[in-house]
């Protein structure tokens, strides 16, 4: 494929260099790293020993055979699937009401959800370690207050409510950006459409579902392909929270191939699982450009 | 109109609520690093007794200003380099009906579905092979090899429907095919180039999981790391951690209270 | 396809190549030798002024100097001998690590080069050469050791009239005890959210339960595979682990305190005890708190050497890859010389390998004193279990620990995982 494309470029020498840095960097940094992966995925070698084994695909069945990989794609899914409901849903919500629902004070409300976008990730992460610490966060400060008790292992310890407290830092923090995204496609919508809705009796929640929805569709989309990408290759958040603990309670597959890797240098393997996150990362934006071609 | 106003009221009682929620913790942030960690300790929802700005000096010492130059080095040049890269690249794309391009395209197009998760191991052996480990130069590379894919897309589109009587009055004024895209394509392309510009700086600017493994020298290190760096060193001494957190993101937040209106609606621009 | 990428990868490392040549300092005729260790208090003075008494002997000779946090360092340690910029000389703990790097061929062996004049070799007893030690060879240089002690607040003790624990029952009576006098207060908190802190306590209690004798051979997973951790002491460990929860010793949830936090309650006074290490000394006399410190007590009924205590040596390893390995063995046997030893024991606090000068140190506190002649005594060292277990069963181990305290597997079904990675890893080895 990339010989053909090149045989063309010394065809057409302008194009080649224009187009020979953007190849150049993309080749060096995304291609060819994603070929050796895949190599890589075959063999049992470490981070400090020079000698590879070739082992078939003994890295993809003991995948396959791990229950920590499990629990680290289960968590990619919760986070996916409760950032669509949290972020693109409650960012939609908030950029309606802002946009025709209320008349005073939207820009401030705006800046204000936008905010934390602008905040690095670590920052975010650090933020709420601290809010969620069981000995000097406000959390467990507040909830006492009202007169309830906080979980007993702490909101991060307590492995069955771990994942849902980072789905809350990430709603915090992205929840902003979807708001804004929804509202341009929502300003862009051609305020006759309204008028001619409500000419046929549709108002309120009605003009909503036949007006709104249809206009935003399309941002939607690209809100929830945001999200979806941005939940299978999460890593920040966990990695700074809770490294994947307690007990690989948090893993996700980022975590995981660093730890494999880096941590218990088992480098073939966590070449394995990261063919097994490419696929997947691929195979969702396929289904997104069939989706939005439909559109 | 009764009923209005009750919704009306609602309404605002609602994004009213989210933006409390979202304030708190900037408060909390800010607060937390006047404070000391006894008091934190005992009383973990008070306010600070006195201003003082101990925990503020011992995060700043741990060399806060290293971290935000790096990153601003490494960010300002990324996204140069990314912009000036996708631009040339998607111009050529799009103007061009050579089969091999369109091959070309589809290969970049493939290439922003790759995580750099999943290419961690040969990514950490090029650079190191390279000899580039520890080098803010080496980490610029990466940063605008995963930039690149994305705003070449961008870009791809945007030129798709820049009018092409433009350039052709250019090319028949004696200007030759460079010439055409740096004296008029590019000037006009302005909004697509911040939009892409802003996007990319936010990212650069964020990025934690490639420096992480890139950079171990303190010197070189970007504020991702300078922060986590808070955390090791200071372990459980939240106001030194907050205090330094709150001065790396306090600038950010003004800088985008101010700005909010490009910032805000050229991110909006990614939708379109 | 081949030349393609060949002409756009050669471009890009040429173009880097000549960039990276600028950004780079003009090389001279200097020697720079990067040293890496952890971040503990006073480690950057330590190793200042002794690189500048280095520099009087070897003129030109610059070391930098650079510090880790304990959680990253193994990672970073591992990802950098690799890489393009290793430290000629690091820091390491003596175990499992370190023997994973000699079998790779990342270290130097310094059994010769530390018979040079002024070398490690002469200063050191042949016990501490023999903590990095591996196939015969000498690969590092032990600069200290570290054990954990049971801290406890001289004041709230007498003030209730309590004693320190002679036995384990004593110590989660005295849980017991505390807890009565003020339910809220912890005491003895237990920050694991880093993982290792229990695994301090479970290498004390595997140690006093089941025993070295009987606990090498799991370690080193020698044992017979139908026979590997299958002593029903690990599990009767953790036990012991849940009857010290039981009996309401640590905070509710020790999974999500720091270390930190769990040490400054003690240091505050908040907390009238604390498992700390002896590198906790220094900070607790800095707090002021009224402390003394005992042995781990005995287990009743345990099969352990009664001994037997923790005890961690830690060195420099020196990089195969240095370009200057005649100057980095003789910078690490410098750091170990006796007066270096002396400021090491001063500056830090630690207890030096080379204890010939232990008795001139400057300030030494009485509990200095009281832990350097009590780890000397050590009838034997019980290395602390994430260092000395292979890396996947030390993973499992952290783990399972964590999932014991919080309850979510029992000793026994948190043993059984140990086993079964304990098991694949033996496989692994060929052992």
């Amino acid at each position: 494929m990339i010989s053909g494309a090149l045989r063309g470029l010394r065809l057409a020498g302008w194009n080649g260099a224009m187009l020979a840095p953007a190849l150049a960097l993309v080749g060096v940094f995304v291609l060819i790293p994603s070929v050796v992966t895949l190599a890589g995925s075959f063999f049992a070698f470490g981070i400090t020993s020079s000698a590879w084994r070739f082992v078939g695909l003994d890295n993809y069945l003991q995948a396959f055979a791990d229950p920590i990989f499990w629990v680290a794609l289960r968590n990619n899914i919760i986070i996916i699937v409760g950032s669509i409901i949290s972020q693109v849903g409650l960012g939609a919500i908030l950029a309606a009401i802002l946009d025709r629902g209320i008349k005073r004070g939207s820009t401030v409300y705006r800046t204000i959800t936008f905010m934390p976008v602008v905040i690095s990730s670590v920052a975010v992460s650090l933020i709420w370690l601290m809010i969620y610490d069981p000995n000097v966060g406000a959390l467990n400060a507040l909830v006492k207050a009202i007169g309830l008790r906080p979980p007993r292992l702490g909101w991060l310890g307590d492995p069955s409510i771990s994942i849902l407290m980072m789905l809350v830092t990430a709603a915090w923090a992205n929840v902003g950006f979807q708001m804004v995204l929804v509202l341009a496609g929502l300003q862009a919508i051609p305020k006759e459409l309204y008028e001619a809705a409500a000419l046929d009796g549709a108002r309120g929640l009605k003009a909503f579902w036949y007006v709104t929805l249809p206009g935003i569709r399309n941002i939607l989309v690209v809100g929830i392909l945001i999200t979806t990408i941005g939940g299978l290759k999460v890593f920040d958040f966990v990695f700074v929270m809770t490294g994947g603990g307690p007990a690989n309670a948090t893993q996700v597959m980022g975590t995981y191939i660093y730890l494999q890797a880096f941590t218990l240098g088992n480098m073939g393997y966590a070449d394995a699982i990261s063919i097994i996150l490419l696929l997947i990362a691929l195979a969702l934006g396929v289904a997104q450009l069939k989706l939005s071609r439909r559109g | 109109m009764p009923r209005f106003r009750i919704i009306s009221i609602a309404l605002h009682l609602l994004v009213s609520v989210w933006a409390l929620f979202v304030l708190a913790p900037v408060v909390w942030m800010v607060l937390a690093g006047f404070r000391t960690r006894a008091d934190i300790f005992t009383q973990p929802l008070g306010l600070p007794k006195s201003l003082g700005f101990d925990a503020f000096v011992r995060a700043w010492n741990t060399g806060i200003a290293g971290f935000i130059l790096n990153s601003v080095l490494v960010t300002v040049a990324s996204v140069g380099l990314i912009v000036a890269v996708s631009s040339v690249a998607a111009y050529v794309l799009a103007r061009s009906d050579h089969p091999a391009l369109k091959w070309i395209y589809v290969l970049i197009v493939a290439s922003f579905a790759v995580p750099a998760q999943s290419v961690l191991v040969p990514l950490y052996q090029i650079i190191s092979g390279a000899g580039l480990l520890n080098s803010l130069f080496a980490i610029v590379l990466p940063y605008a090899a995963y930039g690149i894919p994305f705003t070449t897309v961008l870009f791809y589109a945007f030129f798709l429907e820049f009018p092409r009587e433009l350039e052709e009055a250019a090319r028949l004024d004696g200007c030759n095919r460079l010439q055409v895209i740096t004296r008029v394509v590019l000037p006009l392309s302005g909004s697509a180039m911040a939009s892409a510009a802003i996007f990319q700086a936010v990212f650069v600017w964020n990025e934690f999981l490639l420096a992480l493994l890139l950079l171990t020298d303190k010197r070189i290190k970007t504020l991702p790391l300078g922060m986590l760096n808070l955390r090791g060193q200071f372990s459980a001494d939240w106001p030194a951690i907050m205090a330094g957190v709150t001065m790396v993101t306090l600038p950010m937040l003004i800088l985008f209270v101010l700005a909010q209106r490009y910032f805000v609606r050229s991110l909006a621009g990614l939708g379109k | 396809m081949k030349i393609g990428n060949m002409i756009g990868l050669g471009r890009i490392a040429a173009a880097a190549l000549m960039l990276a040549a600028i950004a780079a300092p003009a090389a001279a005729e200097d020697v720079t030798l990067k040293m890496w260790t952890l971040d503990n208090t006073g480690y950057p003075e330590f190793i200042a002024q002794a690189a500048e008494k280095f520099k009087k002997l070897h003129p030109g000779v610059t070391v930098v100097h650079e510090t880790f946090p304990g959680d990253q360092y193994k990672t970073s340690i591992q990802v950098a001998l690799v890489g393009s910029a290793p430290p000629d000389v690091f820091f390491n703990w003596a175990g499992q690590d370190a023997a994973r790097l000699v079998k790779d061929g990342l270290v130097l062996d310094l059994t010769e080069l530390g018979n040079a004049d002024g070398g490690f070799r002469h200063t050191l007893s042949e016990g501490w050469q023999d903590t990095f030690r591996y196939d015969g060879g000498i690969y590092g240089v032990p600069v200290d050791a570290v054990s954990v002690y049971l801290y406890y607040n001289k004041g709230f003790f007498d003030e209730h009239k309590l004693l320190p624990p002679k036995a384990f029952s004593e110590l989660t009576g005295l849980c017991k005890a505390v807890r009565a006098i003020d339910p809220n207060i912890v005491p003895m908190p237990l920050g694991n959210a880093g993982r290792w802190k229990a695994i301090h306590l479970m290498t004390m209690l595997n140690e006093r339960v089941v025993g070295q004798a009987a606990s090498a051979a799991d370690y080193g997973l020698t044992a017979p595979a139908d026979q590997l951790f299958t002593n029903p002491g690990y599990a009767g460990a953790y036990g012991a682990l849940l009857e010290m929860q039981d009996a309401g010793c640590f905070e509710d949830a020790p999974n999500a305190t720091e270390s930190e936090q769990a040490d400054v309650m003690f240091s505050s006074g908040v907390s009238p005890m604390a498992w700390c290490g002896t590198w906790c000394m220094s900070d607790f006399d800095t707090a002021g708190v009224p402390y003394d410190m005992v042995r781990f007590p005995a287990i009743e009924g345990g099969k352990g050497d009664a001994g037997a205590y923790f005890l961690v040596p830690e060195g420099y390893q020196v990089s195969s890859k240095t370009a200057h390995p005649d100057l980095a063995a003789a910078w690490v046997s410098f750091l170990v010389s006796d007066a270096q030893a002396e400021k090491f024991a001063e500056i830090l606090k630690f207890l030096p390998a080379n204890a010939n000068s232990i008795d001139k140190v400057d300030g030494a506190t009485e509990h200095f004193k009281f832990a350097a002649a009590d780890m000397a005594s050590y009838s034997a060292g019980v290395n602390v279990l994430d260092v000395l277990l292979e890396a996947s069963v030390a993973e499992a181990y952290l783990n399972a620990t964590v999932e014991v305290l919080n309850r979510t597997l029992t000793p026994e079904q948190a043993v059984a995982q140990i086993r079964d990675v304990a098991l694949k890893a033996k496989a692994t080895a060929g052992l």
